[in-house]
């Protein structure tokens, strides 16, 4: 049931397992993430290494739990990215389940559940950055990387992602590179900056990599790790022949809404791609075809 | 020109992240003279009578919000919010950035004023390099004696603990920002209870905007008098306007509240040359555009209210002839479909329902249906959401829907238009 990929956390096993791990120092198994570590390190060991870090992280807070998003900062700085290993550390050390830890972690854009590339390019999409030129130049950034939205070049080097708006208006357009601002971006910046980056030069520090990165770091649905249910609208949202439930249950209570209000639904449905939920747009259309509004 | 540096004096001139420059300057004066010399009473006070709104959006005025906590023995929170994320704005980050004793100085006389002894900042994920200046800030003031146990010789005492966040516009809707940092998923609660009665860990919290804390400082110094003298009837004081867009000086500028629409566009710098004006949204993308009747409307939280938009957090964003309203509105729209935590139904479908309908038209191939659809699906979103982002989403788009009903007509499909022929 559980492949290397998707070890079984939010299990009770899960728990167990993790805990007699750490307990015990350098188990090898223990990185069962399924990413090879590039330095030969063991996940033990960082956390071993970390954990006054963290306690002092609890120490602040009323309750432990509000350390969490502290505690995986932390372990992406170290390992470039939040492996399965560090949530179920954290699960640990916070006494939450496994699966609550990565159900929260998952909320959170700027947490990476796969490993990244060593330039984390996030460059700002927002309306005040659209309206001076943002579009020109994420163009630019995707011809001269070879990569879109949310991937990472075959080399690890560079990890591509268009972010909405960064709060630096008065700049724009503007970037983070790992979380560094750039401002006022023009091509030749661009070409500068990636020829720095490639040379190793550049002002900024390179996101440590302890895994090889794949295409992207965004996980699928299918893979997220849980009992195997999915929660409502966590669907894979941004595919453009799956938008935001439609086909899935719960996206049918707002399209009732459309029925039983009696309001009339005038758009043309065969435009939309519907997969499972045929049943509510028959009714939909049955409702055009009263309202006389089918055949327009 | 109106343009009176309260909060933004210095920056730009002396390194204010320097908290022995800040001193010099008169910075922590006000803390050791509220805890010295102020009862919280007193500072509750002057922060009602000066008529200080909430600066993050919602425009409450902020003496009330402090005066809704219950005085039930149980500890309070005061949580600033510094999870900047709407769209167009970017007053905080400037003043996490440039000023950061004076936001923390504002931080601890609003905990002060509330009687709490301990105050959360919680900082938005993107804005490490701020985390990490404000933390500095914060480890300087603890050295210098102005963060702890016994202050200044008192019984008071205070700790301040730094949080950011991890990428989350909905952080930014106080019941999310207290989810956030409770270590949970950033989704926002059913209100009533309202932070006030059960926030954060269920005690008695405050969540005010960095902007509202900050002017605490100048508050107590020159007195509550002064900050009301500023501004119109309702809306007093003075307002950070984050200008940005087609103007030639994008930038923050700090203005009394009221100053005309118009007067704004110019200190900015006006428009390039040759363009013509076509719209302002004066509070965020959460907010509908307003158009060149309103030029004269002094920029308060009434008159944007009666133009039939919200001042917001004071994102003032220009537009000029050369937008493409079609594209604007599916940029809004990606946004809030993004952004959206997924907990309410008509919030999480609609936007990407709406985003999907506007990439059509992007791309001109829009039915005729789907007009009719925009505006129905934005009225079918708006009221029915825990929290304000579902009705954020409608508000730009219908405006600039109803104002250019033409630009969305001419990206129909061809024969789209034989139709209505």
């Amino acid at each position: 049931m559980h492949d290397s990929t998707n070890p079984p956390m939010g299990t009770g096993d899960g728990l167990k397992l993790a805990s007699q791990n750490l307990a015990s120092g350098a188990e090898p198994h223990l990185d069962h993430d399924g990413t090879r570590r590039q330095n030969g390190t063991v996940f033990s060991d960082l956390y071993e290494r970390l954990r006054p870090e963290c306690e002092a992280l609890i120490a602040q807070y009323p309750e432990k739990r509000s350390a969490l998003l502290p505690m995986m900062h932390l372990f992406q700085e170290h390992e470039g990215y939040v492996s399965q290993n560090a949530m179920r550390a954290a699960a640990e050390m916070l006494e939450l389940s496994p699966a609550v830890v990565e159900s929260t972690v998952s909320f959170y854009t700027l947490f990476f559940r796969k490993p990244v590339g060593k330039y984390m390019l996030q460059v700002c999409r927002g309306l005040m950055c659209e309206v001076r030129g943002a579009g020109d130049i994420m163009a630019y950034f995707r011809e001269k990387l070879g990569i879109g939205h949310l991937e990472t070049t075959d080399d690890g080097l560079f990890s591509y992602e268009e972010v909405e708006c960064l709060a630096a208006c008065d700049r724009a357009t503007c970037m983070q590179v790992n979380l560094e601002f750039v401002y006022d971006l023009t091509p030749q910046m661009i070409d500068d900056m990636i020829a720095a980056m490639r040379a190793g030069t550049y002002k900024t520090k390179p996101l440590v990599q302890t895994a090889k990165p794949e295409r992207t770091w965004k996980v699928k649905q299918d893979a997220q790790v849980g009992t195997g249910r999915k929660s409502p609208g966590t669907l894979n949202s941004s595919e453009p022949n799956n938008a935001g439930g439609i086909g899935d249950p719960s996206g049918i209570i707002m399209l009732d809404r459309f029925v039983t209000r009696d309001v009339s639904f005038t758009g043309r449905t065969q435009e939309r791609t519907v997969r499972d939920a045929r049943g509510v747009y028959d009714v939909i259309e049955e409702e055009e075809g009263k309202n006389g509004n089918a055949g327009h | 020109m109106p343009v009176t540096k309260v909060l933004t004096a210095g920056i730009g001139e002396a390194n204010l992240r320097d908290i022995n420059v800040y001193r010099e300057r008169g910075g922590y004066k006000q803390w050791e003279r509220a805890v010295r010399e102020m009862t919280p009473a007193a500072v509750m006070e002057a922060c009602d009578k000066s008529g200080l709104r909430g600066r993050g959006g919602a425009g409450f005025p902020t003496g009330r919000k402090w005066q809704f906590l219950p005085n039930n023995g149980k500890p309070r929170y005061m949580v600033c919010n510094c999870d900047e994320a709407e769209p167009g704005t970017f007053k905080d980050h400037m003043l996490l950035e440039e000023t950061p004793h004076l936001v923390l100085e504002g931080i601890l006389i609003g905990a002060y004023g509330i009687g709490c002894n301990h105050a959360f900042i919680y900082i938005r994920g993107e804005f490490k390099e701020g985390y990490e200046i404000f933390m500095q800030a914060v480890a300087e003031a603890r050295a210098a004696g102005l963060i702890g146990k016994n202050l200044f010789g008192t019984d008071y005492s205070v700790e301040v603990t730094v949080h950011r966040g991890a990428g989350a516009y909905i952080c930014g809707e106080e019941t999310g920002l207290l989810n956030s940092l409770e270590g949970k998923r950033g989704e926002p609660r059913l209100k009533p209870p309202f932070p006030a009665v059960a926030g954060l860990y269920g005690m008695p919290t405050v969540v005010n905007n960095v902007e509202t804390l900050a002017y605490l400082v100048p508050i107590l110094e020159r007195g509550w008098e002064w900050f009301a003298a500023a501004g119109t009837e309702r809306s007093k004081g003075y307002k950070i306007v984050s200008v940005a867009g087609h103007v030639q000086k994008p930038g923050n500028y700090e203005v009394p509240v009221g100053t005309p629409v118009r007067e704004l566009i110019e200190i900015a710098g006006g428009l390039f040359p040759g363009r013509k004006f076509m719209a302002v949204q004066p509070g965020g993308q959460s907010s509908a555009c307003i158009f060149e009747e309103h030029l004269d409307y002094p920029y308060d939280y009434e008159s944007m209210a009666k133009a039939g938009s919200m001042m917001g957090s004071g994102a003032f964003t220009v537009f000029d002839d050369t937008t493409d309203w079609v594209k604007a509105a599916r940029n809004s729209i990606r946004f809030y479909a993004h952004e959206s935590c997924g907990q309410c139904t008509p919030c999480r479908e609609g936007g990407h329902w709406l985003e999907r309908v506007l990439d059509r038209f992007v791309e001109g191939r829009g039915l005729r249906g789907d007009l009719d659809m925009i505006r129905r699906v934005s009225t079918t979103i708006t009221g029915l959401n825990l929290c304000a982002l579902g009705d954020s989403i409608e508000p730009f788009l219908m405006s600039v829907f109803n104002r250019f009903p033409e630009t969305f007509e001419s990206r129909l499909l061809p024969e789209e238009n034989l139709v209505k022929a």
